[in-house]
């Protein structure tokens, strides 16, 4: 029997709308929950899902996807792929599961508000897919490391970083609470379906791919690519979200929304796939430096796209685009230093060669982000290793609950913009952080910093082994140490191979 | 249409995984937008295929050149993003912007 074709019946089986009798709209839709915007039912309705898909198409389709992601997977498990790979690779595993695995749930939540209290049936219906890519994805992100926990216990972090007081994961919860949990359905679907996964997933997902095909990795490339291809439909319930906004007079509202989280999540980004891409991966196994991907998928792909709805690039524009180039050096010095906060290895990885490389990607790294290198090679080389590892706390900035950092050497740019608010000092990173934090003082000014909690005596005692215990370091696995055993340094000992020789000064 | 800012570019199309229906889906949209100049960009894990203002595939291309029945749909297992606005059909998938 044939069937009819999707476009004959889609419209009829999406329109799930009805006249409520027995409570008011507004018990059916809280707006706190549903529409703080007051935009019509009837504009709702008009909600038309750009990239369409019925429940059986669905199934057919995942269930395609997954059985290629599972069966490459299994093809592959017989070699010795991971027990022979270089361990600043794995790290890179470690890190993007801890971060991604478990988030994909409360991806998976972001989606179920919509599902239940979008106005839009359009919306709902797309949404219930999003809801259930995100439990897909939590499920096969879980399920492809725990095979590596018996060979590096520190794969167990994908099970529990989410779950963990590690201050990355504490970054981690508090930008994606803040993008993804604690907002109205409309307001989520804008921050999370437009700025976060129509802006930024593609950089992990699709950028970080080419790198881990590059290393052979065909199993985590696959896996990834496969996961975006969901991301990339469930992302356009963002779309007509903004046509809406922008026709019913929103567009302020909108394009804040977009600011925020599209600054919050880069800032999470920028260290998840900005370090691996930049300093881990071997340099000839390297596709592109972060930057030439940010401006891909970011600076051109996202850009347009933005622009042709309507919105404008955010006002932070000129200052986003400074931190690409300088964000994830900065992070890629400290969190190397304070590795043992880590639940993964970082390579320090600044060999000259390596050196000439960033050089040549961000003019002027030798004489700013390399002068804080200098002195940690110079301390390893000099016999003492343990002054390569920071001791103490950073300052952290209250709003992306991330060490305060910026450019150093010749052009001197670290200081936290502050505030003082209510009797409190708060410390940010950047004008951007600042200003996020000023929009809504109320929603962030009790959460307190892994710093503030060991200064208010949450951590207690005081010491070095008490904080790591509080990060779970040592308690779930193993804290970080250099992936290679600072063997890179080793190439400071050929001829003429200082690092200001290759600064060229 | 007057805007405000200007963009980089207006290129839009879709980014594909690696795979057989990649490579058919390439040769189709080179069919489906005949007179388009067509940026094929291929970084090993995902092609990048452009043409300015756009792109479309139509699901006859793809079934007479796979030799075999195609939905449209299918291509999602291999559309691992796109640039522009996406819009799908039964019978065929587009890549635009709505602001020319």
């Amino acid at each position: 029997m044939p069937l009819l074709e999707r476009s004959a019946w889609y419209d009829i089986a999406r329109d799930t709308n009805w006249t409520p009798k027995y409570v008011e709209v507004d018990e059916l839709f809280p707006p706190d929950q549903s529409d703080p915007y007051g935009i019509p039912v009837a504009e709702w309705e008009t909600f038309d899902e750009p990239y369409k898909v019925s429940y059986r198409e669905y199934v057919s389709v995942q269930r395609e996807k997954d059985a290629g992601a599972y069966s490459v997977k299994a093809a592959l498990a017989r070699s010795s792929y991971y027990e022979d790979a270089d361990p600043a690779y794995l790290s890179m595993l470690k890190l993007h599961y801890g971060a991604i695995a478990l988030s994909e749930y409360a991806a998976c939540q972001s989606d179920a508000r919509m599902t239940r209290f979008s106005k839009a049936p359009g919306m709902r219906n797309m949404a219930t897919f999003g809801m259930l890519d995100e439990l897909r994805h939590g499920q096969i992100q879980l399920y492809f490391p725990h095979q590596l926990v018996s060979l590096d216990r520190q794969f167990d972090w994908a099970h529990q970083a989410h779950h963990s007081k590690n201050w990355a994961a504490i970054a981690g919860r508090h930008a994606l609470d803040d993008v993804m949990m604690t907002r109205d359905a409309v307001t989520t679907s804008v921050m999370l379906n437009f700025a976060f996964e129509t802006g930024l997933t593609n950089i992990q997902m699709i950028g970080l791919s080419a790198d881990a095909a590059n290393m052979g990795d065909f199993t985590f490339s696959n896996l990834i690519t496969s996961i975006q291809s969901d991301e990339a439909r469930h992302a356009q319930i963002g779309t007509p979200v903004l046509e809406i906004m922008v026709r019913n007079g929103r567009k302020a509202e909108a394009q804040q929304a977009v600011d925020i989280a599209f600054w919050r999540i880069h800032r999470i980004f920028a260290i998840l796939t900005g370090i691996p891409m930049d300093y881990w991966i071997p340099l000839e196994k390297r596709d592109r430096s972060f930057k030439e991907y940010m401006t891909e998928f970011v600076g051109e792909q996202f850009e347009r796209q933005l622009l042709d709805l309507g919105l404008e690039r955010p006002w932070y524009w000129d200052i986003f685009l400074e931190d690409v180039e300088t964000h994830h050096h900065c992070q890629a010095a400290a969190t190397w230093a304070w590795r043992n906060t880590l639940w993964w290895n970082p390579t320090g990885n600044v060999g000259p060669r390596e050196r000439a490389w960033l050089e040549e990607k961000y003019p002027g790294w030798n004489d700013t982000f390399g002068m804080y290198w200098d002195v940690m090679i110079e301390n390893i080389r000099a016999g003492h290793p343990e002054k390569s590892e920071a001791v103490g706390m950073p300052a952290m900035c209250n709003m992306c609950q991330i060490p305060i950092s910026n450019k150093g050497g010749t052009v001197w740019q670290a200081r936290a913009y502050q505030l003082e608010y209510e009797g409190r000092l708060y410390s940010f990173c950047s004008t951007v952080c600042k200003w996020i934090f000023e929009l809504e003082p109320s929603r962030y000014k009790t959460f307190n910093t892994i710093a503030d909690r060991m200064y208010n005596g949450e951590i207690s005692p005081n010491t070095p082994e008490s904080i790591l215990q509080y990060m779970g370091s040592g308690v779930i696995s193993q804290g970080g140490r250099d992936a290679h055993d600072l063997a890179w340094v080793r190439a400071y000992d050929e001829p003429g191979a200082t690092p200001r020789l290759v600064a060229g000064s | 249409m007057t805007e405000t800012t200007t963009r980089s570019s207006l290129r839009a199309g879709p980014l594909l995984r690696g795979g057989e229906i990649s490579v058919v889906a390439v040769d189709a949209i080179a069919e489906d937008n005949p007179g388009k100049e067509i940026h094929v960009d291929d970084h090993r894990t995902y092609v990048r295929v452009e043409a300015e203002g756009g792109l479309v595939i139509r699901r006859a291309t793809m079934e007479r050149l796979l030799g075999r029945p195609f939905a449209m749909q299918e291509l999602e297992v291999n559309l691992t993003g796109y640039s522009g606005q996406i819009d799908t059909h039964d019978e065929y998938m587009r890549w635009y912007f709505i602001k020319h």
